[in-house]
C-alpha cells in the first residue's frame, strides 16, 4: 500500500523527478554480478580486519615466545600441548636410533628412505604414532632420564605465568590510591617500607640513578666527539637546572618501575603456589593483592595455554596476527600506490591529450623512454638510495607505475576532446581546466575507476617481490611477501609458514580481480563477453 | 523585404585549411585539406540564413570557423563591428557571449553525466564566474532562468534532475536549444540540428526554432541537407559546394528559379511528396564523385562534375555575378564577356 502511495505522488507537477546517473546504472549492474559482489564484500572484509587489527582480540605481531618456535596450526590444542607433542617426537626418534623403540624391518626401511628424501615431518608423525601405541600396548617405556625432560616440560608448561600489571594500588586505611597519583614522600616511604631501608640511603640511590639518566642523555645530545669534561659539566648544569618538581617526577617513575617489577615477581611467585593448590583459574583478570600495601590489577596467563591457529614463526610469533598486521601493510601500498600513481596519470595524460602538439608528442615520449627502463631495477634502485623504508616504497612503486594511467588518460581524453558536448563547452567559453575537470576527467572516470581497481593487486604483487627480495617491507614490520618469503626458506619441514599468508594473498588478489572485472563490465556493458 | 536590413555579420573571405602532418619522427605538414576555401557573406539581423550542400562541403567547419572553434586560416569575421579572428581572448569571450550554437547530435552535444539543470546552467555558470555578466547572478536566479528556460523549449521542469540519456531525442534537442538560448545570444549557429531526428520531431523542433526567433527576435545561421527543411525555415540560402559558394539568394527564389547548375542539380534530387509528380520528375544527374577539396584550384571548383562546362571555366574562378535581387551566382555563365560556344 504505502508503495503504491510513492509511485502515484512522483507524477505531481511540483515534485522534481529525480534522474538516474550513469553511475547509479553502472552500481545497479555491479549488484546483479554475483562474483563481482563476492570480491567486494571479500575486500571489504579484509580491509576492515586488517584495519582494526589493534582492536582485535590477537596476539601482538611482535611479541615472540622463544619457546613458541614453529608451532604447527592447530585449532584444538594449545601451545603447551603441542609443545610436549614435538618434545615427544624428538624422544621417540631418539629412542628409535638407540634400538630401544622396536620396529619390524620393513618399516624401519621406509624410514630410512624418509630420511633420505629429508621427510622429517613424515617421520616424526610415524614415530610419533606408533611410539604411542607401543606405549599403550605396554612394550615400549622412556627411561628415566627421558621422564625427567618430560616432566620437566610439563612442570614449565603448567606453571609459566604471563603477567601484565596494569596500575598499581596503595592501600592505606582501607582506601585504594593509584600509585600513579601519589605524591613522592608517600610513595618514597612505602618504598622505604618495602625494601626495610633509610629513607636517605634511598634518595641517594635515586639521585645517582636520574643523573646518571641526564648523563646518558647529554652523551647522546653532545655526540661522540664530547670529552669527558664537557660531558661532566652539562651534567652538573642539567642537574642544577633541575626543578625539585622534575626531579620528584622522575623519581616516581623509577620508584614504581622498581615497585612493578617487584610486585611481579611476588606476584608470579604467589601465583606457582596457586596453581599447586589448584586454588586458581586462568585467565586470571582483576585485582590481586601483593602484600598488605600493594594491590595490583593484573591480566595473568598461563604462558603456553595459547593458541595459534594458524601456527608461529621462527621466533615464535603469531602467524594470523603477523598476516593480518601484514595485510594492513600490503592493501595501504596497494590503495596508497594506485591512487598516487592514478592522480600523477590524470594530470600527465590530461594535459597531453587536451594540449596536443609538442607538448603531448615530448611528454608521450618521455613516458616511452620511461617503458624502455627496466621498473623494478628502477624500484630497487631507488629503495637502495633512499632507504628502505615503506615510505620510500610507496613513493618508489608511485613513480614508476604512472606510466600507463597517464597513456590510458590521454587516448581517452583524445577520443573526448572531439565529442560535440566539448565542442559545446568551448563555444560557451569553458577554460581549459573547466573542460578537463568538469567534462573529461568525469567521463574517463569510469575507465579510470575499472583499471586502479585491476592495478591494486599488481601493486600487491610487486611490494610482495620486493619484500620477497628482502628489499620491501623491513621486520618487525611484516607484509604478505615478507612472510611468503620468510616461509620459503623452511618450506619443507614448516609448511604452513607459507601456505597460510599464501593463501590469505591469494584470496584477496582473486576478490579483487573478481571486483575489478565486475566493476568494467558495470561500467561498460558492452565490453561483457555474452552471447 | 526592401527595407534595408542591418548587417550582423559579415563574412569576407574566410579559409579554413587543416594541414595534414608527413609520416616519421619530425612533423611536416606536406598539404592542406582545404575544407573552407574563401568565402563571403552577410548575415542581416532577425533573419535566418540557410546553408545547403552535400556532405563535406564545408558547411560545419564554416559554422565552427564562425564561432571560432577553429582558428581561421585567413579572412574575416566581423561580428559588431569586431573582426573575430584577430580579437584577443577577452574580447571574443565576450562577444561570444553572444553567439551560441546548436549541435547535431543531441546525445553527443550533451555531457551525460551532467543533470539537465547544470547542462542548461554551465553557460551562465561560466560567464557568472568570469563576472561578463550584466551583474553577478545567485545560485537562485540561475535555477529561475533554467526552468523558464525548459518551459521556453517545451519540457517540462520537473525534470531538471534528469540525464541526458533518460529523454527521447527530440527532448535532448530541445534541451541542447535551452542551452544555446541561456545567456541570450543574438545569433545562433545551428548545426543540422534536425538531421538526427526522425521526421515528425524535426517538424516540432523546426517550428520551436522558428516561434523563439519571432518571439526573441534571434538571427539563426541554419545548416541542413535537406532541402525542404531549408526552404521552410531560412529566408536567405547559401549554396555551398566543396568549401565555396555557389550561389546566395532568398529562398522563395532559389527554388523557383535556381540559377547554378550545381542548385539545379541539388534541388533536382530532392524527391516531391506526390507521387504522381514525383514518377515525372526530370533528375539531373552527375557523373563522378566530388573530388577531394586537398589541393589548390585554378578554375571552378565544380568544373569537374558540371554539365555545362567550358573551356573558359577549367582556369579562371567564378566571381559572383548579380543575376537579381539579392540573389548572386558564381558561375561564368551568367557573365555575358565569356564565350559559351566553346563547350568540353
Amino acid at each position: 500500500m504505502l508503495k503504491r502511495k510513492k509511485e502515484q505522488t512522483v507524477n505531481e507537477f511540483n515534485q522534481v523527478v529525480v534522474g538516474n546517473s550513469l553511475t547509479k546504472e553502472a552500481w545497479k549492474r555491479l549488484k546483479k554480478n554475483r562474483m563481482a559482489v563476492f570480491g567486494m564484500i571479500v575486500v571489504i572484509i579484509y580491509a576492515i580486519i586488517s584495519f582494526s587489527a589493534s582492536l582485535l582480540p590477537i596476539y601482538p605481531y611482535d611479541e615472540s615466545v622463544i619457546d613458541h618456535q614453529h608451532l604447527r596450526p592447530s585449532l584444538t590444542k594449545t601451545s603447551g600441548e603441542l609443545m610436549l607433542e614435538q618434545q615427544y617426537k624428538n624422544l621417540y626418534f631418539k629412542a628409535w636410533r638407540a634400538g630401544r623403540l622396536v620396529l619390524t624391518p620393513e618399516e624401519d626401511e621406509m624410514i630410512e628412505a624418509l630420511i633420505l628424501k629429508n621427510e622429517t615431518n613424515k617421520v616424526w608423525d610415524y614415530l610419533y604414532s606408533k611410539g604411542e601405541a607401543q606405549r599403550e600396548a605396554g612394550t615400549f617405556e622412556f627411561n628415566s632420564s627421558e621422564q625427567k625432560t618430560i616432566d620437566k616440560y610439563v612442570d614449565k608448561i603448567n606453571t609459566e605465568i604471563q603477567i601484565t600489571i596494569n596500575t598499581l594500588y596503595y592501600m592505606k586505611d582501607g582506601k585504594k590510591l593509584n600509585l600513579n597519583k601519589v605524591d613522592y614522600d608517600t610513595l618514597l616511604a612505602l618504598y622505604c617500607g618495602e625494601v626495610k631501608m633509610d629513607r636517605e640511603v634511598v634518595e641517594t640511590a635515586l639521585t645517582k640513578e636520574i643523573t646518571s639518566q641526564v648523563t646518558n642523555t647529554v652523551k647522546a645530545n653532545l655526540g661522540e666527539d664530547a670529552t669527558q669534561d664537557d660531558i661532566n659539566s652539562a651534567v652538573a648544569l642539567e642537574m642544577e637546572n633541575m626543578s625539585r618538581k622534575d626531579f620528584e617526577s622522575k623519581a616516581c617513575e623509577s620508584i614504581i618501575g622498581k615497585l612493578e617489577t617487584s610486585a611481579k615477581r611476588t606476584i608470579e611467585k604467589k601465583l606457582k603456589e596457586q596453581i599447586a593448590e589448584s586454588s586458581v583459574e586462568f585467565p586470571y583478570k582483576g585485582m590481586y593483592d601483593v602484600n598488605d600495601h600493594i594491590s595490583a590489577n593484573i591480566n595473568a596467563s598461563l604462558k603456553h595455554m595459547r593458541r595459534y591457529f594458524l601456527g608461529t614463526d621462527y621466533l615464535g610469533r603469531d602467524l594470523l596476527s603477523r598476516i593480518i598486521y601484514g595485510g594492513q601493510v600490503s592493501i595501504a601500498i596497494g590503495l596508497i600506490g594506485t591512487i598516487t600513481s592514478v592522480i600523477i596519470g590524470i594530470l600527465v595524460g590530461a594535459v597531453a591529450g587536451y594540449k596536443g602538439g609538442k607538448l603531448d608528442y615530448y611528454l608521450m615520449r618521455f613516458v616511452d623512454i620511461m617503458y624502455g627502463l627496466p621498473y623494478m631495477l628502477l624500484v630497487i634502485i631507488c629503495m637502495a638510495i633512499f632507504g628502505r623504508e615503506i615510505f620510500n616504497l610507496f613513493f618508489a612503486l608511485a613513480m614508476v607505475s604512472w606510466l600507463t594511467i597517464a597513456r590510458m588518460v590521454r587516448g581517452q581524453i583524445m577520443s573526448l576532446k572531439n565529442q560535440e558536448y566539448v565542442e559545446a563547452a568551448r563555444s560557451m567559453g569553458a577554460s581549459t581546466s573547466h573542460i578537463i575537470l568538469r567534462h573529461m576527467v568525469p567521463n574517463s572516470l569510469s575507465v579510470i575507476i575499472v583499471y586502479s581497481t585491476i592495478r591494486i593487486p599488481a601493486f600487491i604483487m610487486q611490494e610482495s617481490f620486493l619484500s620477497f627480495l628482502g628489499l620491501g617491507v623491513q621486520a618487525p614490520y611484516a607484509s604478505w611477501g615478507s612472510l611468503i618469503g620468510d616461509g620459503v626458506t623452511s618450506m619443507t619441514l614448516y609448511p604452513w609458514k607459507l601456505i597460510c599468508p599464501s593463501i590469505a594473498m591469494i584470496i584477496f588478489l582473486f576478490a579483487m580481480n573478481f571486483f575489478g572485472d565486475g566493476l568494467r563490465d558495470a561500467f561498460d556493458p558492452q565490453s561483457k563477453n555474452q552471447l | 523585404m526592401a527595407e534595408e536590413k542591418k548587417v550582423l555579420l559579415e563574412v569576407k573571405n574566410l579559409k579554413q585549411h587543416f594541414p595534414i602532418d608527413g609520416g616519421g619522427i619530425f612533423k611536416k605538414q606536406i598539404g592542406a585539406i582545404r575544407a573552407v576555401d574563401g568565402i563571403s557573406f552577410t548575415v542581416h539581423e532577425g533573419e535566418t540564413l540557410g546553408i545547403v550542400g552535400e556532405s563535406g562541403c564545408g558547411k560545419s567547419t564554416c559554422i565552427r570557423s564562425l564561432s571560432q572553434l577553429y582558428k581561421p586560416t585567413d579572412g574575416e569575421v566581423i561580428f559588431q563591428g569586431v573582426d573575430l579572428c584577430k580579437a584577443d581572448k577577452k574580447t571574443l569571450l565576450r562577444l561570444r557571449k553572444d553567439i551560441q550554437m546548436i549541435f547535431q547530435d543531441p546525445m553527443a552535444s550533451l555531457d551525460p553525466r551532467m543533470t539537465v539543470r547544470s547542462i542548461i546552467a554551465e553557460p551562465l555558470n561560466i560567464y557568472n564566474r568570469r563576472g561578463l555578466l550584466d551583474h553577478k547572478w545567485t545560485v537562485e536566479e540561475i535555477e529561475a532562468r533554467v526552468e523558464y528556460l525548459m518551459e521556453k523549449v517545451g519540457l517540462n521542469k520537473t525534470f531538471k534532475n534528469r540525464y541526458p540519456h533518460e529523454f527521447s531525442g527530440g527532448q535532448r534537442q530541445r534541451i541542447g536549444i535551452a542551452r544555446a538560448l541561456a545567456l541570450s545570444p543574438k545569433i545562433i549557429l545551428a548545426d543540422e540540428p534536425v538531421s538526427a531526428l526522425d521526421v515528425s520531431i524535426q517538424a516540432q523542433i523546426l517550428n520551436l526554432i522558428s516561434d523563439l526567433q519571432k518571439e526573441l527576435g534571434i538571427t539563426f545561421i541554419f545548416i541542413a541537407h535537406d532541402l525542404a527543411v531549408i526552404q521552410h525555415i531560412s529566408d536567405r540560402v547559401v549554396v555551398m559546394y566543396l568549401g565555396k559558394v555557389m550561389e546566395i539568394s532568398k529562398a522563395e527564389e532559389l527554388y523557383h528559379n535556381p540559377k547554378h547548375p550545381y542548385t539545379t542539380a541539388l534541388l533536382s534530387a530532392a524527391p516531391i511528396p506526390d507521387p504522381v509528380k514525383e514518377r515525372s520528375r526530370q533528375r539531373i544527374i552527375l557523373s563522378g564523385d566530388v573530388p577531394s577539396p586537398d589541393k589548390e584550384r585554378k578554375g571552378c571548383y565544380f568544373y569537374d562534375r558540371c554539365p555545362h562546362r567550358m573551356e573558359h571555366c577549367s582556369c579562371h574562378i567564378p566571381p559572383m555575378f548579380d543575376v537579381g535581387p539579392e540573389h548572386k551566382v558564381a558561375c561564368w555563365l551568367y557573365d555575358p564577356s565569356v564565350d559559351k560556344s566553346k563547350k568540353k
